[in-house]
């Protein structure tokens, strides 16, 4: 059984079919990759998935168990995290704070808890001082705990994002282009830590449109265009195939 | 001095609204405009319960702020799912709906007349006759609200609350039930608002629905736009300097009839140079946006 699996999944905005019958499997252990042109469709099957959006016709399984239409924080706690194209980190909390709220299950995330078990919840703060740092040292941000989040590069602060959906824990992890603009040097820590994750057993599915990424570190590739699931496989049989050459890599 | 006890007194009371309005604006990124209705709510359910069921003043300090934080419920649950100039629309339906009724229902609270003869507060078998011993429990209440309130915003519950002001979709995706932090925080600022009603009533011992307007609301979001949100000294700065202005005005000499309206353009000016040149408020970390 996949990991996560989407069957026959629509997603429609008015008369326009963002999403049309869309059916991918993904495994556990591996990392898969969306490609296709813009406007196929493979951000909104992320929306899909960490549930900003509820498929209008379809269902998304995780573990087997239906999790399409659930709020996002539900997704989340479930174990499906999402690092978003913007990035989206907390711009005006310290690079520790955005890593230490992503931890779960916090007992001083209860206003109550935070007062009457105060001496308990500094206690809890004080070990997460100790693994907000193990992973920000994980990630090449070690040093700069104490930065507003704002003040880092887009590089760092992708990487800043990592570092919190390693700190959530999650099973899967959605990556919409975690390696678009940012240097290379940045650009292999990150498929680093990908590896890394993955080779923990951890589910890995990230949009991308760098190929030479797609080949070399993607384990499944589901080409994506007008809003359907036009070919999947092996990344170079489906980079190889004269659909995708036409409709995205303009050979 | 009867005069500096006063100033003192409303100081500590407007201390308690500016540091628990600022949970929901500097901390939740939350622009309320009905902070002065759980603030008359509060003020009001102290007072009926002392008048008409004879409750000594602490436990009904204490129902006065259950009452108003499931006021707050019944008002958060709907308008929380509301975001930016929704939510601030909401409070302001809420708002006006609260002075409507206070003014209103005069069978209970006396309308425009107002509720008066508040009997005297007393605290532990101690009855706070003087200005001065009242002052003395204004500022024990105003320190353990605001050390409670300090507490809140530093603990992780208020990291998460900092996190929704950055990027809601960001921290729901992180497995933060946002909605759920909202109403909590939304709850927690209209119970210390209730507290500083209770205050309120058991120091004047008269209330009557102009106390708690719109233009009070306003005011109170002034005070910590003005001192600075998203942290403790900045409400407290914003209490002190709206509260000692008036006061530093009338010994320039300008007439009666003159200075509370001076007062008022004094207070737009500042709004309009501290959002031009300091959109963060004198001693603030956040800017409301």
């Amino acid at each position: 059984m996949s990991k996560l699996e989407l069957q026959n999944v629509t997603k429609a905005f008015g008369g326009v079919l963002a999403v049309d019958g869309a059916s991918l499997a993904f495994d556990e252990g591996k990392v898969s990759a969306l490609i296709g042109p813009n406007g196929a469709g493979k951000t909104t099957i992320f929306n899909l998935i960490s549930g900003l959006l509820c498929p209008t016709e379809g269902d998304v399984y995780y573990d087997g168990k239906k999790i399409s239409g659930f709020a996002p924080w539900r997704v989340s706690q479930a174990g499906v995290g999402r690092l978003f194209q913007d990035v989206r980190v907390f711009d005006r909390l310290t690079v520790r704070d955005n890593v230490s709220m992503a931890f779960k299950g916090q007992k001083g995330e209860s206003a109550i808890m935070s007062i009457i078990k105060r001496w308990q919840v500094s206690r809890e703060e004080k070990e997460l001082r100790g693994r907000v740092e193990e992973l920000l040292e994980s990630v090449g941000l070690a040093g700069r705990e104490d930065e507003l989040a704002v003040d880092l590069s887009y590089g760092q602060q992708k990487l800043l994002a990592l570092a919190r959906l390693l700190a959530a824990e999650m099973d899967v992890l959605l990556l919409d282009e975690p390696t678009a603009g940012v240097n290379p040097r940045m650009v292999d820590k990150i498929l680093e830590l990908v590896r890394k994750v993955v080779a923990g057993g951890k589910t890995v599915i990230i949009i991308e449109h760098n190929m030479n990424v797609v080949r070399e570190h993607v384990d499944v590739a589901f080409f994506m265009n007008e809003g359907r699931v036009a070919f999947s496989g092996e990344p170079n049989a489906v980079l190889a195939a004269p659909q995708v050459k036409t409709a995205y890599l303009r050979m | 001095m009867t005069y500096a006890l006063h100033v003192l007194n409303m100081i500590s009371i407007y201390a308690i609204l500016a540091l628990s309005l600022n949970l929901l604006v500097g901390y939740t990124g939350l622009l309320s405009l009905s902070h002065a209705a759980f603030y008359g709510i509060g003020a009001y359910i102290c007072s009926l319960l002392m008048m008409k069921l004879s409750f000594p003043f602490l436990p009904a300090m204490l129902l006065s702020i259950v009452g108003a934080v499931a006021i707050s419920f019944l008002i958060s649950l709907p308008s929380l799912r509301l975001r930016g100039d929704y939510f601030v629309l909401a409070s302001l339906g809420f708002q006006i709906i609260v002075f409507s009724v206070l003014y209103n229902c005069v069978e209970l609270t006396q309308g425009p007349f107002g509720i008066s003869d508040i009997p005297r507060p007393s605290v532990f078998g101690l009855t706070l006759t003087s200005a001065g011993s009242y002052l003395a429990f204004s500022v024990v209440v105003a320190a353990v609200c605001g050390g409670l309130l300090y507490l809140i915003g530093q603990s992780p519950f208020g990291r998460v609350l900092k996190a929704i002001r950055e990027d809601e979709i960001a921290a729901e995706s992180l497995g933060k039930r946002v909605s759920q932090f909202k109403v909590i925080a939304f709850a927690i600022a209209a119970g210390f608002a209730a507290v500083a009603g209770t205050v309120f009533a058991g120091y004047l011992r008269y209330i009557d629905p102009t106390s708690f307007t719109l233009v009070e609301s306003i005011f109170i979001l002034s005070i910590i736009i003005i001192g600075g949100t998203g942290n403790v000294t900045g409400p407290l700065t914003g209490t002190a300097l709206m509260l000692l202005l008036p006061e530093a005005l009338s010994f320039l000499g300008i007439p009666d009839n003159i200075a509370p309206n001076l007062r008022q353009v004094i207070y737009g000016v500042l709004i309009i140079l501290i959002m031009r040149y300091r959109p963060q408020g004198l001693m603030g970390e956040y800017r409301y946006q």
